[in-house]
Formats: C-alpha cells, structure tokens, sequence
C-alpha cells in the first residue's frame, strides 16, 4: 500500500497474565475500507477492536493513526497526547450497546460533543437531529433507552458514535444481541454508512453482510490473523483449511 | 400480672419529658447519617484507591467497625478516647462520633456496590467517546449509582434511629434514656418502655415500608 493508512494494528501482541490472546496481529486499513474480521469465539476478534479503540494496551506492538502511535507497550507521554488529541475520531460500536440509561436518547447523543468538543448545545442537538433521521429514529429523540428495541437502541448507539464525526468506526458484533428480525435495520444502517464511504472495521458473524459489504475480510484464529482476501475470494475459495472449516457452520 | 392496674396516665403527664427525648433522638440520628454519609465516602475512596496502602487501611479500618460491637465502640470513644487525647468529650458528641464512625463502615459498602452496579460497557463507552475519567464518573457513572444507593441509605437511617437507643448508656438524653430516668422516679417500667417501644415502631416502620415500596420501583423501571 503506497498510502498511510488511516489506521492500523502493528505487530500487536496482546496478553492477559500469561494467556496470549493477539500473536503480532498487523491490521493496516485504508481510507474507506470495510474490513469485516471473522473468526471462532475466543479466537481475539473483540481484544484486536479494543486495542484499537484505547480501551486495551498493547503488549508489544503498537496502534497508529495516520502514522502517528497512539497506544503501544510502552508508553509516553507523546503518545498519551496523541491518544488524547485522535480518541473521538475513533467511534466504537458495542455489541450490548452500552447506552446511558439515565439519559434519553438525545441526551446521549450530545453528551459527548457538549463535554467533549466544547460544542454549544443547540449545535449539538441539531447534529443529533440530523443523525437520528439518518437511523430513522427521530420520533425517539426524547425517549429513554430502556423503553427501545434491542435493534433502536442499537441504531441510537450508532448516531451517538457518529456525532463525534470519528473517521474509523469499530462494530464488535453489533447485532449478536438481537433477535434475528431486529438485525436487518442495524445492518441497513452499516451498510449505508459503508456506501458513504466511512472507514470501518466489523467484527460479526454475519457472513452475508462481510461477503456483500466488505472491500476485504480478515479471518482470525487463536489470536493470529490466518487469512486475509477480499470477500469474494474468502467466501469462493478459502486458502487455508481452517477458514473452511470456519466456513463450514455457516452452510445451510 | 393480672391484678396490675394500668396507669398509662404517667405517659400522659410525662409527656413533654418524654418527647423531648424523642426530639434527641431524631437531632442524633439526622446528624449522624450526614456524618456517616461523609465517613463512608472516604472509607469507599480509600477501598476502591489505585493504592495499595491506601487501599489497606480503607479495607481494615473497615473490617475493625463492622467486626466489633457498637456498644464496645461506644464506650471505647466515651472512656477512652478522652484520656488517649486528653480531651473531654462530652456524651453527646461521644454518641454521634460513634455512631458515625459505625455506620460509616456499612455506608461504604453502600457506596461501593452502587458503583460496581454501573456496567463497565457504560463506563466504556464514555471513554472511547472521550470523555475524561472525572466526567465519566460525575455524568455517567455517579447519576446511576446514586439511585441505587439512597432506598440502603435510607435504610441506614432506620438503624440510626434504633442504634441511638445506645446513648442511654453513656447518659444521653434521648428517649430512652428519658425512660429510664422516669422510670426510676415513678417505677412504672411496663407502661414508659412500651410506651417508648411503640414510638419507635411508629418511626421506623413506615419509614421502612415506604424504603422497600421505594426499592420495588426502581426494580421495576
Ligand atoms: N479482560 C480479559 N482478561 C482475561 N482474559 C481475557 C480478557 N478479555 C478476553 N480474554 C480472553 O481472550 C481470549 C479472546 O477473547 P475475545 O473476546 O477477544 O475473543 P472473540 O474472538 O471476540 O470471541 P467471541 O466471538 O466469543 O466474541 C478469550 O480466551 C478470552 O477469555
Ligand atoms: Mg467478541
């Protein structure tokens, strides 16, 4: 790749005591990209996206953002400043959401540009308005989470993400808590993020969404990235006999 | 027993001395929650601090309150502590110091479990947002603590206001004491501590009912 990418996991080693949970796991990721990363439970898929998104330190290794080192091993306080100066244009969505349930639905969408971008509150509201068109969900803006579906609750998680205006966004297996007829809206919303051209790496077991989706899909396996190609290959003529023993569960 | 004559007329014509236990009673306890309230707060920083020592000194001074008995502490900051100091501490004080101190060590617990209550996803998701530490804490994670924490506090006011019933020892004027000294004067045990005992279920019972009605809704939200 001749460009920086916009983000990337280098060499990252991940261990919790002495279990090794990421082996030198190198995720580059470009401009625009949608990387879908698959693999069987435990295999690190979560620990990978919560490196990236500062919320686990690396072992060893290091995550940058346009080249700049933003968590490693060691750290600095070079890298504590950039980790500061990067943190919202790093959006995470949560497989249990994670919304504030004291807060409705556009309090938790202005909190975060309010307190953290020092933005007036009107400002953030109308961002918030816009938002919640864009998931649909304009008649919520008072409500409090608890009173939405697993799949509503879900899209405002997205809306409260993108109000930062985050460049990379990170999806741990967004719709694993849903009911299966309540994931197709969190999916339509992705998807149409996707086609704006928002740089995004998904973690999921939706092997329909990675194959129509995704620019390229990295499969994990036991803390180590073991096959990387872009969908149609992944999905037609898997290299490794692990990915298509992975594959195979999927088949119906 | 049974030929004994009732005379609940002595609670009637004592009942101004009585009450004015009773007022005692409720000063002694309001004061030493907001104590206990503020003592707990520091007990449960120390608990939860990134420091080992700090850390061990939360977690045994703790563990020394809640495993001795209130009455031995009672009397432990009546006797003792005037001459370890060499100060004079009138009972009063002696009883809310006491009580404070006691609680205390049971309203950290309060304090912590409220906390813990908070998923760390909550926690989590302010952090990537970028919130700082100190903002996660007094928006995300104090708001959902604080309303599981006032139905035990509450709670911790009912036992406050029986705890304080041990004043009488050390000579407090609260009602029960009243009750003793009337009781030594007119010796009518029977009708005075009834009496008394009743005027505590009174207090504290609604009070309890009204914790747990409390406790159902936030269950249920
Ligand atoms: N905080 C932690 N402390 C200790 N071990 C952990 C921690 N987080 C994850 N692990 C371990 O790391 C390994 C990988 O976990 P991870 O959650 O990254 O897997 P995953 O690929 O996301 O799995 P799944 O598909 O089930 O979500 C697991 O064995 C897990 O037990
Ligand atoms: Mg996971």
């Amino acid at each position: 790749m001749g460009v920086t990418p916009i983000i990337a996991a280098d060499a990252v080693t991940k261990r919790f005591g002495t279990n090794q949970v990421l082996t030198r796991v190198s995720l580059p990721v470009s401009e625009r990209e949608v990387v879908c990363v698959v693999g069987p439970s435990g295999s690190g898929k979560t620990t990978l996206l919560r490196c990236i998104a500062m919320l686990e330190r690396p072992s060893e290794g290091q995550i940058l953002m346009q080249g700049q080192v933003i968590a490693a091993a060691e750290g600095s306080a070079a890298i504590t400043r950039a980790a500061h100066a990067v943190r919202p244009q790093i959006g995470m969505v949560f497989q249990h959401f994670n919304l504030w349930p004291h807060m409705t639905v556009l309090g938790n969408l202005i909190e975060a540009p309010v307190r953290v971008k020092g933005m007036s509150r009107s400002a953030a509201v109308d961002i918030a308005h816009a938002l919640l068109e864009k998931v649909g969900l304009t008649d919520k803006r008072d409500a409090y989470p608890a009173r939405l579906s697993g799949g509503q609750q879900q899209r405002v998680a997205i809306a409260r993400a993108l109000a930062m205006s985050p460049k990379v966004m990170l999806f741990d297996e967004a719709t694993s808590a849903l009911d299966p007829e309540l994931r197709r809206e969190v999916l339509v919303v992705m998807r149409q993020l996707a086609d704006e051209g928002m740089t995004m790496i998904i973690v999921t077991h939706e092997m329909g969404f990675a194959r129509h989706v995704s620019s390229r899909v990295v499969f994990m396996d036991h803390g180590e990235t073991v096959e990387e190609s872009a969908p149609a290959e992944f999905f037609g003529s898997p290299k490794t006999e692990r990915a298509r023993q992975f594959l195979k569960q999927f088949e119906d | 027993m049974l030929q004994y004559q009732f005379r609940w007329d002595t609670i009637g014509s004592n009942l101004d001395f009585l009450l004015s236990g009773l007022n005692m009673t409720l000063f002694i306890s309001a004061v030493t929650l907001v104590l206990a309230m503020l003592g707990g707060l520091v007990i449960a920083v120390l608990d939860m601090s990134r420091f080992r020592v700090l850390r061990l000194i939360g977690i045994s001074v703790g563990e020394i309150i809640r495993n001795t008995p209130i009455l031995v502490q009672l009397l432990w900051v009546y006797y003792v502590l005037p001459i370890v100091f060499n100060i004079g501490i009138d009972a009063v004080t002696a009883l809310i110091i006491g009580l404070a101190v006691y609680q205390s060590a049971f309203i950290s617990e309060v304090y912590r479990s409220g906390i813990q209550a908070v998923p760390v996803g909550h926690r989590e998701a302010a952090q990537v947002l970028g919130l700082t530490t100190l903002q996660t804490f007094r928006r995300i994670v104090f708001p959902q603590a604080i309303r599981m924490t006032l139905p035990p506090l509450a709670a911790n006011f009912v036992q406050l206001i029986k705890y304080s019933s041990l004043g009488s020892v050390i000579s407090v004027t609260e009602i029960t004491r009243r009750g003793m000294e009337l009781s030594a004067s007119v010796f009518r045990p029977l009708e005075i501590f009834t009496f008394i005992a009743v005027v505590y279920f009174f207090i504290c019972w609604p009070l309890a009912m009204g914790i747990r009605m409390w406790e159902r809704r936030l269950a249920n939200r």
